[in-house]
């Protein structure tokens, strides 16, 4: 029969709503009733006894949960020694009323502080088995910055790849790691688990648990090996709901652990392979479209557009820019581009190639500002009035095949702000002397020689 | 509307016949029971939840091929594809060890044996030593053999993957790893998540061709391009470079399109019946692939006869027309990447040099494949650059496994030719085109070329670099089947940054 203790109490999470319902319903009793004729009277010391019961009912059974599920002392004591007062305070309050029925000021003040009590032990339980910051957990995170609950986020750990191997495996790599992913919670303020992580002194100094590392072993450095436990484990960090470190992160912090875990080498003199830094490179890339303020064109001009034969798209989900091509509409003339100029500012990418367009089309397309790629394939263009693209200040790439571009058509466009690239594949530009211009010229032609090999069977 | 209505009398007529009272007992057990399943069925139904936003349910239904953004600005705009099935050899083509020279003939080290497993290698073979002369080409420097004298003009467009390793050493699973992410059958291939997720730009054409050639298609089947669980209306469309374009496309005699016309309204409206009493998805599918079909008559003999080439053309490309080629379907990939279709896939068929053969050896049959290789290859990608195509166009070449730096011995006996087994530990794919770095090389093997030492790629991190370039990111472009979100991933894959341009 030795189970019938614990099993009383793991009873204590039911026992100790009760108490909780009950006071708080004497005490509120006690602040509704009127001075005068009291109609309460007879209901609030049964509260008070009903719930000074329930309160005992949980404080064994809260001692017994102590005693038996291996909570430590310093855990529980404030829970502990608050439940029993709020035990001892509720009785007290019971026979005090019962001495003497009358509600005055002392006894609403003692019935606060009773519910104080209350609430406190109720908190420190929760604490308990909820974790200390469940309430916190849910704040946005720039209240809990400015109520000093959160240590500000940091970036991803970023290096340069000229200058990487100079860097300091702890201070420049891991430490960064660390910042980003663990001192939110593992920080002097904080202190999760006695941990703190944001200097190299503090992580060797360890936490609750001991040290969480040690140098060159992996098994017995906690500061890797809870990384890599399943997320679902009670002992896997992050805790799985945070945000989780990435793989090239976690292999990091492990082999600088594995190359035993130095606070002076940098990554050269630890040889880690490039291959293990090189996610971590700034790359400053350059958007290749235009960036833009403008709205979303509405989802029914699109399809409109679309029922006419265009295919019409945005670049991606968000942006708003739009790649319009009349691949599925070879009979588009010029004065179809009404249906199109609606959005023509938001067109990023037209190709009109092998269309019926003319020469005058590239009126029409003056007013494009996003314009980036513009194919032109195959359209009887004379190149007279290649300079109408010139206001075109994002127009990146142009494609020209199959047309009747010559040279001196194309220099209309030197000096041209944004043009990079010009493809002008079987044009008389092809065969033309090539000259200098602001952009690239692409006028191959590429053959293959006859190799002997081409046609030796082994 | 006649036949329409002839169809639906029919079908109704058939069912009467066949309900007995014993039937309405069946049906009462069988939907009393079903009313219970619902909630169960509910969620086994495919991919409701999370189609990629910006469509609604049922539109994206209604016309599953209809062109969606990606998620973000795309890189490439199409991706042709270029699987040789059998694998061929990394040693004798871009990875270049002269260790093995000296090696050649020697005993393979007890190391690399040591719980390995090979398709066919048992006990202790020999080195094999490079059967090709191998030199440094271009500004980058890379190594290409003389099995690939055109190609190795070209190696600064590309961008070399020597270290990529696969865990499967049999062709089925591991084609079937490289084109779905998984060594088993029922996942989508690449090219049917693009095509899920971007819909087809060309509304005559599908999506997602596949070009076979080398006689065989690849051992994994028609899996490879199939759509796992992905509606089937996103499967690889097989077109033949000789003959009828597609099978059963062309009208038999007496029909003109007209008629046809009115046949394929009257069987859609059928199955729009039908959908609506069951609302099963492979009804949707069957709908839109016979109005693909409808138009596609039009579309696809066109695009698929490359006799209106230009003789030039044809020159640099080595194509014969009317052939089953791969150098037609080289020309065929640009041309329908030129329409407008998001994936094309080729498979060549005959790269398994074990040297049980001469035509498998890696000193002749190799040479000759390679030469049925090397110049529609290389005018691939000339012709993609000189049209401004390889801006919007990510290439990718590679098989499905490598080749063991040892000399094969199956069931212990010396070959009769020099070949090499199967190898997943380390070879070389490589990419060029949309988004990619040009003149790179990512990824180091040991002296053997036996394993990567550094700056190894997984499958998986090819496919989210794929992905990638396309506009997705590969952990979250996923589908939900049976209870949970599937990526083509998995829960692997890392993008290979250093090849990005």
């Amino acid at each position: 029969m030795e189970f019938l203790l614990p099993l009383f109490g793991r009873f204590h999470p039911l026992f100790v709503h009760l108490p909780i319902g009950i006071l708080f319903f004497g005490v509120f009793l006690i602040f509704i009733s009127g001075k005068e004729k009291n109609s309460f009277a007879a209901v609030i010391p049964f509260a008070f006894l009903v719930g000074t019961f329930f309160a005992l009912l949980s404080g064994i059974s809260g001692f017994l949960q102590y005693r038996y599920e291996g909570y430590s002392w310093e855990t529980v004591q404030i829970h502990l020694i608050l439940g029993w007062s709020t035990v001892a305070t509720s009785a007290w309050l019971y026979f005090q009323f019962r001495k003497q029925p009358e509600i005055d000021n002392t006894l609403k003040i003692q019935s606060a502080g009773l519910l104080l009590l209350l609430m406190a032990t109720g908190h420190f339980g929760g604490n308990i088995t909820h974790g200390e910051d469940y309430l916190i957990e849910v704040l946005p995170p720039g209240l809990k910055a400015s109520l000093g609950l959160e240590f500000e986020e940091s970036k991803p750990l970023q290096l340069q790849e000229d200058n990487w191997e100079e860097v300091a495996f702890y201070e420049g790599a891991i430490q960064p790691i660390l910042n980003y992913n663990c001192t939110s919670c593992h920080n002097p303020r904080n202190r999760k688990g006695e941990l703190d992580l944001t200097t190299g002194k503090d992580l060797l100094s360890g936490g609750e648990d001991g040290k969480v590392l040690a140098h060159g072993d992996l098994a017995n450095s906690s500061l890797f090996a809870r990384l890599v436990l399943p997320k679902e484990d009670e002992e896997h960090m992050p805790p799985k709901e945070k945000r989780q470190p990435k793989k090239g992160e976690i292999e990091l912090i492990k082999t600088w652990i594995e190359s035993g875990a130095s606070m002076e080498k940098t990554l050269g003199e630890a040889k880690v392979p490039r291959s293990l830094v090189s996610a971590f490179f700034v790359r400053e890339e350059i958007p290749f479209y235009p960036e833009t303020k403008l709205g979303k064109v509405p989802e029914d001009s699109i399809s409109n557009i679309r029922e006419r034969g265009f295919f019409i798209e945005n670049i991606s989900l968000a942006s708003p820019l739009l790649r319009v091509s009349c691949l599925n509409f070879p009979d588009f003339q010029d004065q179809d581009w009404s249906y199109i100029d609606r959005v023509s500012s938001h067109i990023t990418y037209l190709d009109l190639s092998e269309t019926k367009a003319s020469s005058k089309i590239l009126e029409s397309l003056q007013s494009l500002d996003n314009l980036t790629i513009l194919k032109l394939n195959g359209l009887p263009l004379s190149g007279e009035n290649l300079d109408l693209l010139i206001n075109n200040h994002n127009l990146k790439i142009l494609y020209l095949n199959s047309t009747n571009i010559s040279i001196e058509n194309l220099k209309l466009l030197d000096g041209h702000p944004s043009l990079e690239k010009v493809y002008a594949f079987k044009t008389p530009a092809s065969s033309q002397e090539k000259v200098t211009l602001s952009f690239e010229l692409e006028t191959w032609d590429f053959m293959l020689p006859k190799l002997a090999t081409d046609t030796i069977v082994y | 509307m006649n036949q329409l209505e002839r169809l639906l009398t029919e079908l109704s007529q058939q069912k009467l016949q066949n309900q007995t009272r014993r039937h309405f007992l069946m049906d009462c057990v069988t939907k009393m029971g079903g009313l219970a399943m619902v909630p169960l069925l509910f969620g086994c139904e495919p991919g409701n939840s999370r189609k990629p936003a910006g469509l609604n349910l049922s539109e994206r239904d209604l016309n599953p091929l209809a062109p969606l953004p990606p998620p973000f600005a795309p890189k490439a705009k199409s991706i042709i594809y270029l699987h040789m099935a059998g694998a061929p050899s990394q040693l004798e083509l871009f990875d270049y060890k002269p260790e093995l020279v000296k090696l050649d003939g020697k005993d393979c080290p007890a190391s690399l044996l040591e719980g390995r497993q090979f398709a066919f290698i048992r006990g202790v073979p020999s080195i094999l030593g490079p059967q090709a002369k191998f030199a440094q080409h271009g500004e980058s420097g890379a190594w290409v053999s003389d099995y690939l004298p055109h190609f190795s003009t070209v190696v600064d467009e590309v961008s070399f993957l020597k270290a990529v390793h696969t865990d499967q050493f049999n062709h089925g699973p591991a084609q079937l790893f490289m084109q779905t992410g998984s060594p088993r059958l029922g996942r989508p291939s690449i090219g049917s998540w693009v095509t899920y997720g971007l819909g087809t730009e060309n509304q005559n054409l599908p999506g997602f061709v596949v070009l076979t050639s080398g006689g065989k298609t690849p051992d994994a089947g028609k899996s490879v391009w199939g759509s796992g669980f992905l509606p089937s209306v996103y499967q690889g469309v097989q077109c033949r470079s000789k003959g009828d374009p597609v099978l059963y496309l062309q009208d038999p005699e007496g029909m003109t399109r007209n008629m046809k016309k009115s046949v394929i309204e009257a069987i859609n409206a059928a199955n729009e019946e039908s959908f609506k009493d069951f609302g099963d998805p492979e009804t949707l599918a069957r709908i839109n692939q016979y109005e693909m079909a409808y138009r596609m008559q039009i579309e696809v003999p066109e695009v698929m006869n490359i006799n209106d080439e230009p003789e030039s053309i044809h020159e640099l490309y080595g194509t014969k027309p009317g052939e089953e080629s791969f150098a037609n379907n080289c020309l065929l990939a640009r041309k329908l990447v030129e329409k407008g279709v998001r994936f094309v896939q080729l498979y060549d068929w005959g790269w398994d040099t074990h040297g049980n053969a001469k035509e498998v050896s890696v000193d002749f049959g190799l040479r000759n494949k390679c030469r049925e290789l090397d110049r529609p290859v290389t005018a691939l990608l000339l012709d993609l650059k000189q049209r401004g195509l390889l801006e919007e166009t990510l290439v990718v070449w590679g098989g499905e496994f490598g080749r063991t730096p040892m000399q094969e011995n199956r069931e212990g006996k010396v070959q009769g030719w020099k070949g090499r087994d199967h190898h997943g530990e380390a070879f070389t794919m490589w990419m060029a085109g949309g988004g990619i770095k040009k003149g790179a090389s990512y990824g180091i093997t040991d002296d053997f070329g036996f394993s990567g030492v550094d700056e190894r790629v997984s499958v998986h991190d090819i496919h989210a670099t794929i992905l990638d370039r396309m506009g997705f990111n590969h952990e979250e472009f996923t589908y939900d089947f049976q209870g949970r979100p599937f990526r083509l991933t998995d829960v692997e894959g890392q993008l290979i940054q250093s090849i990005l341009a």
